[in-house]
């Protein structure tokens, strides 16, 4: 218990000094400064939504026999499969410019912390369910409703990345920025460091 | 005359409602970005297939009219969250010039979806003009890109 507690201590310190270290350079100073170059990158983020949530949705519904259900899946999630991509690159890589923006409070976010989580899940289940898919496609393919395991899938899948959205969203509200009057469970988990 | 309907809006039991706690303003906008993602994932499956871009061995007709059913999902959600997001900054979005670029842009969105794209592209495709095609994609995704950039530029300013 000690151990692993400290252990995660160690983790949040090490991730804190990181942090500290990409706030002071100037890359990242100018980033935060610069009013419509900040702006513009967060718009890009929350834009691209369209295309990579975007295109996910139209598979997920697909899978679940609500929408296309007149054309194969495989066709639609292959199909889509490009766009939904270059969507998620534009995404991460927007992302890693806000998390560059504003590093250390963005590190001792308990949204942002939960986010990624969220974020490895998805991936997770997104390439379970791509090899599931492919070796399972021509048995189901033409059938409106997917079988129940790709059903399964989608439905995590809209539910994680909705998460996604809501953790996201709320990184930019101060509710429980560390230094705040915080349980300390959300302090532990937010990886607050005191010094 | 129209402040005043704004003002009433702020004071009105939603207005109340969507300040009284932040965390209530918060998850109705996460709501918004969850409809905005539908929205424009159709919008944009639609106009680039009519581009010849994405799903070219699917029928433009097939994608235009499965896209249409999930758009009109897609603005359901939002304007659903966006009217109570609207009653909790009423006042603020009244002197905001993002706030009525939007809503003019979404009104000429809304207008061009329903009385003049969907009606053409209800007939066969291969009757149009490839021309026609194109020009009602382009159109459909400049008009929704400046709906969607111009709200996320309300909350930027002020």
């Amino acid at each position: 218990m000690q151990t692993s507690s400290g252990g995660f201590n160690r983790v949040n310190s090490a991730l804190l000094q990181f942090a500290e270290w990409l706030a002071a350079s100037s890359f990242s100073i100018g980033l935060h400064e610069s009013f419509y170059l900040y702006n513009w990158i967060e718009t890009t983020h929350v834009m691209t939504l369209m295309l990579s949530l975007g295109m996910l949705a139209v598979i997920d519904l697909r899978m679940l026999g609500v929408a296309f259900a007149n054309v194969p899946a495989s066709t639609i999630a292959e199909r889509l499969d490009r766009p939904m991509l270059i969507g998620f690159t534009i995404m991460f890589i927007t992302g890693l410019l806000l998390y560059t923006a504003i590093p250390v409070r963005t590190t001792q976010s308990i949204w942002f912390r939960i986010k990624v989580l969220l974020l490895i899940a998805a991936a997770i289940n997104a390439w379970l369910f791509r090899g599931y898919m492919l070796a399972a496609k021509k048995s189901w393919d033409l059938d409106a409703v997917a079988p129940r395991r790709a059903r399964v899938a989608a439905a995590l899948s809209l539910t994680l990345w909705a998460g996604v959205i809501v953790t996201g969203r709320f990184i930019a509200y101060d509710w429980f920025d560390c230094g705040g009057d915080n349980p300390a469970f959300i302090d532990w988990a937010a990886g607050c460091v005191s010094e | 005359m129209l402040l005043s309907l704004f003002e009433w809006l702020e004071a009105s039991a939603l207005g109340v409602f969507m300040k009284d706690l932040p965390a209530t303003f918060a998850i109705v906008e996460a709501v918004h970005l969850m409809g905005l993602a539908l929205l424009g994932g159709t919008v944009l499956a639609q106009d680039l297939r009519l581009l010849n871009v994405i799903l070219r061995d699917v029928p433009s007709n097939v994608v235009t009219e499965q896209g249409h059913r999930w758009f009109k999902v897609g603005l359901w959600i939002l304007l659903l969250t966006g009217v109570p997001m609207l009653a909790g900054v009423a006042t603020k979005c009244y002197h905001n010039p993002f706030y009525w670029t939007k809503m003019i842009a979404l009104l000429v969105g809304v207008l061009f979806v329903f009385t003049l794209k969907q009606p053409l592209l209800r007939g066969d495709h291969s009757l149009l003009k490839p021309v026609t095609l194109k020009s009602m994609a382009v159109a459909s995704m400049s008009v929704w890109f400046l709906v969607a950039a111009s709200g996320r530029w309300i909350g930027f300013s002020g």
